[in-house]
């Protein structure tokens, strides 16, 4: 009984700990400006106000900033997921010259320093007449979500065992058929998990938002909240503390709900590398 | 050829498989491959920014860079503070994970938290975790003074090697939360007959760890790390807006170097040449990496 | 799908680019034409949420006196426009109006041919009513202007607090360094630091120590931009910049602009260097401190020495690729209009400074909480700004230095501080490896 006691306690000391700087920003912007220098530092507010949310949501464009931002993150996402189940099906699933060279080469684009992409990147969308606009930044995302997606769904699949599939062709359904009736179910948390990823990873980008896009109606969350409220001299700390609450506050809203197929995800399948 | 109905179906489903690939292949080309080329032909100019108005030198680019000292010791910084935030994130994660695997108090709860800062965007912790650094008003400092640990404040980011150790804290801190939910999943389909079978043996819970969790986590970690790795190795926002690469060059990295001269030297050419570089290195250990567990997996 | 394939090499590939780009805007013209619907695009690093309202009521005035134009103002990152600038001008992309880009970067990108001359908005906005020589800075080699001052910042202002002054009987601000050794001295105690200077490897530190460069009478570059950083004057600084670190708290190592301003703000130093910036945080934060500051000139090392002041010089300039080049001038002209321009200055009132005088005197400038209660400290700065340098410009016998913003970029001067200051290395083995490290920027 006491050990229970103890490790409880142990386990979430650690993690209030780990989310320490959460409450922290919660905390301050929920203080009024006149609190924020506070020497010693208060840990709560002594007059809480809600100013700072309120002037973030009527005065700025953050709901279309953060519409953006969902419409950029889910586009993704739905793109590499896509394209990534299909390409991991393919490696894990057929046989075919090269195969292990693309896995490979995929792999390989992923080395490359975002820094240096951009400009070319950028130069190719004004050519695609793409410029300025988010599914530029679609495009430009796909860049270093896909290794990854490919790779962790390669993960999954091959753990996933082949009897369930050859089974139904056997029983006469196509690879495609049986992709879809027997390996998508299983696959399934894999999927999720791995969205979860490319989603987080898109919502939190910011320098090919701040290169790709610069009309204020498309700018994502990132750079519109960065751009407005951090300049060399200046901070609007309480304004950028409530916006960094807003941000955050989605993401754990949706891991909470997809939080048992997550963990039912990763494990379905041992990963050969 | 043999043209038997066997030989036909496999060629067929090669076909197929080919397909399946293909839109990653077409994106790969239109998205990836294009600018990487783009940059590694770039590399062989001497390039003004804004412009990308230059001459060819060659690779006299790649001779500058690997005379500089300055390259060098950026190179150490790298391989430092990877080793360093790497080994904490694996180790803290698995830790984490071992803990939220077993019946806790709003487990649920624990778990979501432990995501954030995977969640949080990286310009805001590093603010948020320099406001808690600070030597005036940062409530680190000021638990430490009131438990009478110390009695000046602590330089977190300005002098060595507290900067080194500070970056690696928030980066283990930042990413841990990915090997957590990878290693979370993984634990929840081991059965629970091999453990059984440990503890008839009279395996102690250590024993059981190294004898069962970890060979059965080993194919997770192996493709977690490698990942991470090369994330790792690639971070810029997180070490530029947390100490800038300083004191003086002590914790500059690579990554940090590229984009100095891509934007603040306005030398596109040479940041090029210095990414390509860096993948060049990165490709090294990632081959090793591979082969070696390849042997471990075949053996 | 475009190929690499041509040996020409870049030149080539950016001329079949700029073809491309040209049909697609010709592609797209008759439909412009029909419209008859023009588009500004107005790019500002400066765009916090007052300023915002400032910009839009202007537009708003400018649209209504210009039917058929449109401008869209898009705010920039002020810690990464360039990149964002180098992907416009390397694409033709480019806005019609840019504003609140320090000198030495308009004058980097005038050099290159990016920018348009400005002496015609100049011109219109009346010449005469700019602070003398206030335009100096912005004047290239060929004698023309490359953009004129928007708003001035006077950026190594000493900001003191009154009540510690007196609790400790310094009488007045104090003006030269030896004064002001002896009055941090005394102001240092009872948990209060004397200053928070910068002593991060970051653009604030080189901007201050440049200033207390010229404090000590010397300069990193001669009037021909020869690198004279290796002087008497520069050891005289850093040997000062040492001495006094103590003065400052124990995390400077690692400070900046943010760290600076809060520390004297909160309370935490009696002095500290910033912009007027001081006014507002100090009446939003902490106002408590209101009534017990002022400012003054930063010290120098003695009276001979002429005080410095540090201002980057916020413009407003016209990329040279912009296609509505006469609209584009209008509206740059029409953002001193007083009754939108007092907006702006009002949205940070002492920190953007304005640059004609007639503003300056204007009753509805000076009909403004923060002005009025410290008009003593506003006029001070707007006259130090006003006859201001930085690095791209150190006296009005220097040539403009277009490579100034990469000399900061390159982190010369604040690598030579921190060996300096910090890790106590041989001056002058670091004085003569800085005198390369600039050398070798300003000749890529």
């Amino acid at each position: 009984m006491m050990r229970r006691l103890l490790f409880n306690l142990m386990v979430w000391s650690a993690v209030l700990i780990v989310a320490f700087p959460l409450f922290w920003m919660v905390v301050t912007s929920l203080k009024p400006q006149l609190e924020l220098w506070a020497r010693p530092p208060a840990f709560l507010p002594v007059e809480p106000t809600f100013e700072h949310y309120i002037t973030l949501l009527r005065e700025t464009n953050f709901l279309v900033y953060f519409r953006n931002s969902i419409f950029l993150s889910t586009a993704t996402t739905l793109v590499v997921i896509g394209v990534a189940t299909l390409g991991a099906y393919s490696l894990v699933r057929f046989t075919y010259r090269g195969r292990e060279s693309l896995a490979m080469l995929v792999l390989f684009t992923y080395l490359l320093p975002s820094v240096v992409l951009i400009l070319p990147l950028y130069l190719m969308m004004v050519q695609l007449g793409l410029a300025n606009t988010l599914f530029s930044l679609v495009l430009a995302y796909t860049t270093f979500a896909l290794p990854y997606a490919l790779w962790l769904l390669r993960s999954f699949m091959a753990g996933i065992p082949q009897d369930l599939e050859s089974a139904a062709l056997v029983d006469g359904a196509s690879r495609m058929g049986a992709f879809r009736d027997v390996i998508f179910p299983q696959l399934l948390p894999g999927i999720i998990s791995t969205a979860l990823f490319t989603f987080i990873l898109s919502w939190n980008e910011y320098l090919f938002a701040l290169v790709l896009v610069n009309s204020d109606e498309s700018r994502p969350l990132t750079t519109g909240v960065m751009n407005m409220l951090i300049s060399s001299f200046n901070i609007e700390w309480s304004l950028l503390m409530a916006a960094s609450v807003m941000m955050s506050v989605p993401l754990i809203i949706a891991f909470a709900f997809l939080q048992k197929y997550l963990t039912r995800g990763f494990g379905a399948g041992a990963v050969k590398g | 050829m043999s043209r038997s109905p066997q030989a036909l179906l496999e060629r067929r489903y090669a076909r197929l498989g080919l397909l399946l690939i293909a839109p990653t292949i077409v994106v790969f080309c239109a998205v990836i491959v294009y600018p990487l080329l783009a940059a590694i032909y770039l590399s062989l100019f001497q390039l003004y920014t804004p412009t990308l108005e230059g001459s060819f030198v060659g690779i006299s680019n790649y001779r500058d860079l690997l005379a500089r000292g300055e390259f060098w010791i950026s190179l150490r910084n790298t391989l430092v503070w990877t080793a360093g935030t790497l080994s904490l994130q694996i180790v803290l994660g698995i830790g984490m994970a071992l803990m939220l695997h077993q019946a806790v108090w709003f487990r649920s709860l624990a778990r979501s938290l432990i995501l954030f800062p995977y969640f949080v965007s990286t310009v805001v912790a590093v603010l948020v975790w320099r406001w808690l650094f600070n030597d005036l008003y940062g409530i680190l400092n000021h638990m430490l003074i009131g438990s009478g640990a110390v009695d000046m404040p602590v330089d977190y980011l300005g002098s060595m090697p507290n900067a080194m150790i500070s970056m690696i804290l928030v980066g283990a801190w930042k990413y841990f939360p990915f090997v957590v939910i990878a290693v979370l999943a993984r634990l929840q389909t081991i059965p629970d007959t091999l453990y059984e079978a440990a503890r008839i043996d009279g395996a102690g819970p250590v024993a059981r760890f190294f004898d069962v969790t970890l060979p059965q986590l080993r194919d997770v970690l192996v493709v977690i790390i490698l990942l991470r790795a090369i994330w790792d190795f690639k971070e810029f926002d997180l070490i530029f807006l947390l100490t800038g690469g300083g004191p003086v060059i002590s914790t500059q990295t690579l990554p940090l170097l590229v984009y100095k001269e891509a934007f603040a030297l306005n030398q596109m050419g040479m940041a090029a040449a210095y990414a390509v570089v860096m993948m060049a290195i990165m490709l090294v250990f990632m081959v090793v990496y591979i082969r070696r567990t390849r042997e471990k997996d075949a053996s | 799908m475009h190929n690499d394939h041509d040996i020409g090499g870049t030149h080539s590939r950016r001329t079949l680019l700029k073809a491309l780009i040209a049909a697609a805007a010709a592609g797209s013209l008759p439909l412009r034409a029909r419209a008859q619907r023009t588009e500004l695009r107005w790019w500002t690093p400066q765009g916090a949420p007052a300023q915002l309202d400032a910009y839009r009521y202007q537009i708003a005035a400018f649209e209504a006196l210009h039917p058929g134009v449109s401008v869209v103002l898009e705010p920039l990152s002020d810690e990464g426009y360039a990149p964002q600038l180098a992907a416009a001008f390397s694409s033709g992309q480019v806005p019609d109006v840019v504003t609140h880009l320090p000198s030495f970067s308009v004058q980097s990108y005038y050099a290159k041919g990016l920018v348009e001359p400005f002496d015609d908005v100049i011109e219109a906005i009346g010449p005469d009513d700019f602070y003398p020589g206030a335009n100096d800075v912005f004047r290239a080699a060929d004698g023309r202007h490359v953009a004129c001052g928007i708003g001035n910042s006077a950026v190594n202002i000493l900001w003191l607090r009154t009540d510690i002054m007196q609790r400790v009987g310094l009488e007045r601000a104090p003006e030269t360094w030896d004064e002001f050794r002896s009055a941090l001295q005394k102001l240092q105690g009872r948990g209060i630091y004397g200053t928070a200077l910068p002593y991060g490897r970051n653009t604030a530190t080189s901007l201050v120590f440049i200033g207390f460069i010229h404090g000590a009478g010397g300069q990193v570059f001669t009037p021909d931009l020869e690198v004279a950083i290796d002087s008497e004057a520069t050891r005289n600084a850093l040997e000062f910049y040492r001495e006094i670190r103590d003065f400052s708290p124990i995390g400077a190592t690692n400070y900046s602009w943010g760290e600076g301003l809060t520390a004297f703000v909160s309370g935490a130093t009696a002095t500290g260097l910033y912009t007027g910036r001081v006014l507002t945080n100090i009446n939003e934060q902490n106002p408590r401190l209101s009534d017990h500051i002022t400012c003054a000139l930063w010290p120098r090392l003695s009276r001979d020495i002429p005080p410095w002041t540090f201002n980057d010089f916020p413009s407003v300039c016209i990329p040279a690729q912009s296609r509505h080049k006469d609209l584009a001038r209008r509206l740059a002209a029409f953002l001193f209009e007083p009754e939108g321009y007092i907006r702006q200055l009002h949205a940070a009132p002492g920190h953007v400074l304005p640059v004609l005088q007639s503003i300056s005197e204007d009753p509805r400038y000076l009909d403004n909480a923060i002005i009025r209660k410290y008009r003593k400290e506003t006029d001070l700065m707007a006259e130090a700004a006003a006859s201001g340098f930085n690095l791209g410009y150190e006296s009005s016998a220097h040539r403009s230095n277009e490579k100034a913003g990469e000399v900061i970029a390159s982190g010369a001067i604040a690598d030579m501080v921190q060996r300096v200051v910090l890790n106590r290395e041989n001056v002058d083995r670091v004085l003569a490896d800085t005198t390369r490290a600039i050398a070798a920027v300003m000749a890529r």
